[in-house]
């Protein structure tokens, strides 16, 4: 196969200056702009009163006992997973005993829940709004020309995406426009704001993703939307079947033989 | 054993608080007399940081101790101008500093009233129901803080801390059982904590030698719980001191074949008489090298190894 002539076109050297840096300064400080901004606006988490820690607490009491219950005895053991399952089937630790089999709160009406949801909402909003700006004013002010070149190959439906305002038939599909090199700039700028910010900032992209991602995933243990009642009546069960081995069982000998090699 | 204003060691011993006290002077004045984080200063004097808060507070707990209750005020004058009195750590931090001026048992009292009306007005203050039990103890009011401390775990089972002191106010009231439980507690929460398994092992020594019923079988589980410590931890010297005193007595009384503890058999003579062995031949090895130097063996509390000494001399 032929080698494939690279194209070469002679660009304004004043390209760096007017456009590439304009931009990377822009987004930098931007970023930073966001970070504190959602620093500012954070709310604190709101204090829980007692009968909610009570009920939490009791919860990862029996986890505690189900998990670390061989340090124990026999006797201790049983004695201390009657009153738990008893209590538990009950429904001694919950905060609203009345409330008792009804269905879990609804996210959107409990009013505890949407303090929670009000925080997301106010970080997708502080993510989306400066991005939107940002790609409208490179839209409008910085379309039609081509600006920097990838070093590696790319396939020609690339064209579409990357080389926006400029409609060629002929041109690689490695000469890219300015707003390819926002969205290299959104990437690559991670690790310049983790540099200026610490590593806990808001203007770092995917740590916001994968945050919602990831928990979001798992089960949120005590978040809204979690019927106390059925999480007690799990760990019921869950305890009522833990089988026991006492640690001190033997440990005698176990310790003689380790202490002998 | 080192120590630094940032990790002080647990028992804030005699010494340890008066070098850590020593520095106050130098330290209350190098460091900056009020931080703001907005305030144009901060460009170029030294920023905030974390540790430097931790050292202001573990400063005027050894000022404290010492009794050097200038320096302890001005740590906590700077510790509220900045975190503001509403924080409750640093209310139950200006609660230790009156507790610890106060001149009599009177002061004291009032101390308590506030605290109640800091309770009355928000129940969870954590800090605050931790000092209202101390101050009780303080006053030697052990029932009430028993009852206090209960009514705290009542709604926060959780808290290692807490169910550690309930245990210690039981065991110095003579209820080994109830001490037990609450130090059986702590190890569904922490289980791998080998202090705790040392600690259990040494109230039940305490309830076998009060002659309190079925002392055999708190013998028997004595000597497992400074096993386990020592599994968990294998230069405990606290463990091996234990386990020397326990297969000791053991070995002197003969354990009748009667119900065990929890259901397990006694351990057999030959068992305790070597595990009495590598207990008595380990303290040594200890001892020998901690007086000779060798490095690994230094760390060791000095009262901790005049006590094995003694013990090892009794023989």
């Amino acid at each position: 196969m032929a080698q494939i002539p690279i194209q070469t076109i002679h660009r304004d050297p004043q390209l760096f200056y007017w456009i590439l840096i304009p931009i990377t300064i822009v987004m930098i400080l931007t970023g930073v702009l966001r970070h504190y901004a959602t620093v500012l606006m954070a709310t604190p988490p709101k204090k829980q009163e007692l009968a909610a820690i009570r009920e939490q607490r009791s919860l990862l009491r029996g986890i505690n006992l189900r998990m670390n219950g061989n340090t124990v005895s026999h006797a201790s053991f049983n004695a201390r997973r009657d009153y738990l399952v008893t209590a538990y089937e009950e429904g001694a630790f919950l905060k609203e005993p009345e409330k008792k089999g009804q269905a879990a709160p609804n996210p959107m009406t409990d009013p505890a829940a949407m303090d929670g949801m009000m925080g997301m909402m106010k970080g997708n909003m502080m993510m989306m709004i400066p991005q939107t700006l940002i790609m409208g004013w490179i839209n409008t002010f910085f379309s039609g020309f081509v600006v920097i070149r990838l070093p590696f190959p790319l396939t020609i439906k690339f064209k579409s995406m990357l080389q926006a305002g400029v409609a060629t038939r002929d041109m690689d599909p490695q000469w890219m426009s300015s707003i390819s090199w926002y969205v290299l700039c959104i990437f690559g700028l991670q690790s310049v704001f983790n540099y200026l910010l610490g590593s806990d900032n808001s203007a770092s992209q995917t740590a916001q993703q994968m945050g919602q991602m990831g928990p979001g995933a798992g089960a949120n243990m005590f978040g809204p939307g979690q019927d106390p009642d059925k999480q007690f009546q799990a760990e019921a069960e869950n305890l009522a079947v833990q089988a026991h081995h006492y640690v001190l069982d033997g440990v005698e000998d176990r310790l003689l033989k380790s202490l002998k090699v | 054993m080192s120590s630094s204003l940032l990790h002080p060691p647990a028992q804030l011993s005699p010494v340890v608080a008066l070098q850590l006290s020593q520095q106050a002077p130098s330290l209350l004045q190098n460091a900056p007399s009020s931080i703001s984080p907005y305030s144009l200063g901060s460009l170029w004097s030294a920023a905030e940081s974390p540790e430097l808060w931790t050292v202001y507070e573990n400063l005027m707990l050894s000022c404290l101790r010492t009794g050097d209750e200038e320096s302890a005020h001005i740590c906590l004058e700077r510790l509220t101008a900045r975190f503001g009195a509403d924080n409750e750590k640093l209310m139950a931090l200006g609660g230790i500093f009156q507790e610890a001026v106060a001149q009599d048992d009177a002061a004291l009292k009032r101390i308590l009233e506030e605290y109640e009306t800091i309770l009355n007005k928000d129940p969870t203050n954590t800090p605050i129901s931790k000092r209202r039990v101390a101050l009780f103890k303080t006053l030697k009011r052990t029932t009430e803080a028993i009852t206090a401390l209960i009514k705290f775990l009542d709604a926060s089972p959780t808290d290692a801390e807490a169910w550690a002191e309930l245990g210690d106010l039981y065991v110095s009231q003579a209820m080994y059982k109830q001490g037990i439980f609450a130090f059986e507690e702590v190890l569904l929460i922490t289980p791998n904590a080998w202090n705790i398994h040392a600690k259990l092992g040494e109230i039940c020594y305490m309830a076998a030698t009060a002659n309190e019923p079925g002392s055999d079988n708190y013998l028997a589980e004595s000597l497992r719980r400074f096993c386990r410590s020592i599994e968990l931890c294998d230069d405990y010297l606290r463990g091996y001191y234990g386990l020397k005193i326990t297969s000791n007595k053991l070995l002197g009384s003969h354990p009748r074949q009667s119900k065990t503890d929890g259901g397990l058999a006694p351990p057999t003579q030959e068992t305790v008489q070597r595990l009495s062995e590598i207990a008595t031949s380990k303290l040594s090895e200890i001892v020998r090298r901690n007086a000779a130097g060798d490095s690994g063996y230094l760390g060791y509390d000095l009262g901790e190894i005049i006590a094995a000494k003694e013990l090892l001399n009794k023989e």
